[in-house]
């Protein structure tokens, strides 16, 4: 019996085309991964030295936030979505109210932007926060 | 007279170039993306769901670590420092957008002595970047 011997058949591997398919989809990668960078948040305004602005008192809602992240209004603790549900009862009474956050400075900054994301979310036109200073 | 008629080739693409070019372009874009590096500090971003994009054709990161470190470009600032680094930036591109990157975990009297610095120098707008909350 003679048996066959298949030849070793050779591939030339700068003849294909395939190395040049894994270029391009390198390059698509890294196309791809600069897109990843683009920052995305909250965009304040900030007001302008010395501007004063002239507001009826009961147009405005005064919050505290304590350094344990409590939100305080009219001396009484309330939770994130009992503030939610009060400041959307105001607004649609006086859509011009404005709400005003004073900050305690050790209070974690998450805090302070769950803050901010519900005054987006709640479409809050004039909201203000600044930092709560000692007032000894 | 013989003469010696040459034999037609039939054309061919020669598909090895096209991998070298690939590879070209690939080191090329890694050598420019290298440039335009950006010098990230390890922090833990805050979360939010409201977010929009802020990104501006011109950046000025001002990044806060969790224990209130301020950076700029990889490098620790002080906070007396910032205001003649953000002059500057001001100054080479007025359109330049200012964006603080601040650990979610840092208190936020640090994040307020940056914006302070902006209010003193009538900055209008500033960024506080967030990252997308993850439901």
């Amino acid at each position: 019996m003679k048996a066959k011997i298949k030849k070793r058949s050779f591939i030339d591997a700068t003849a294909s085309g395939t190395l040049s398919d894994l270029g391009f989809l390198l390059i698509i990668y890294f196309i791809v991964i600069a897109g990843f960078t683009l920052n995305q948040g909250f965009i304040i305004n900030l007001p302008q030295k010395n501007s004063t602005k002239i507001v009826n008192v009961e147009d405005i809602m005064k919050l505290y936030l304590d350094v344990n992240g409590d939100i305080t209004y009219n001396n009484k603790t309330v939770s994130y979505d009992e503030l939610k549900g009060m400041i959307k009862e105001k607004v649609s009474i006086k859509p011009n109210m404005v709400v005003l956050l004073k900050i305690d400075p050790e209070v974690v900054y998450q805090k302070v932007v769950d803050i901010i994301n519900m005054a987006k979310e709640l479409n809050i036109d004039n909201f203000s926060f600044s930092i709560k200073k000692d007032e000894t | 007279m013989k003469f010696n008629l040459r034999k037609r080739r039939f054309p061919v693409i020669p598909l090895s170039s096209t991998s070298d070019i690939g590879f070209l372009l690939l080191i090329f874009i890694m050598l420019v993306s290298l440039i335009n590096y950006r010098h990230e500090v390890k922090i833990d971003y805050p979360e939010a769901t409201k977010q929009g994009y802020t990104q501006s054709k011109k950046n000025f990161e001002i990044w806060i670590d969790r224990d209130g470190i301020i950076y700029y470009d990889g490098k620790i600032a002080a906070v007396k420092d910032l205001e003649f680094l953000i002059t500057d930036a001001v100054q080479k591109r007025p359109d330049i957008r200012i964006h603080i990157l601040a650990d979610k975990n840092t208190k936020y009297k640090y994040v307020n002595d940056v914006v302070e610095i902006l209010k003193l120098m009538e900055h209008r707008v500033v960024s506080f970047v967030v990252k997308e909350l993850n439901k």
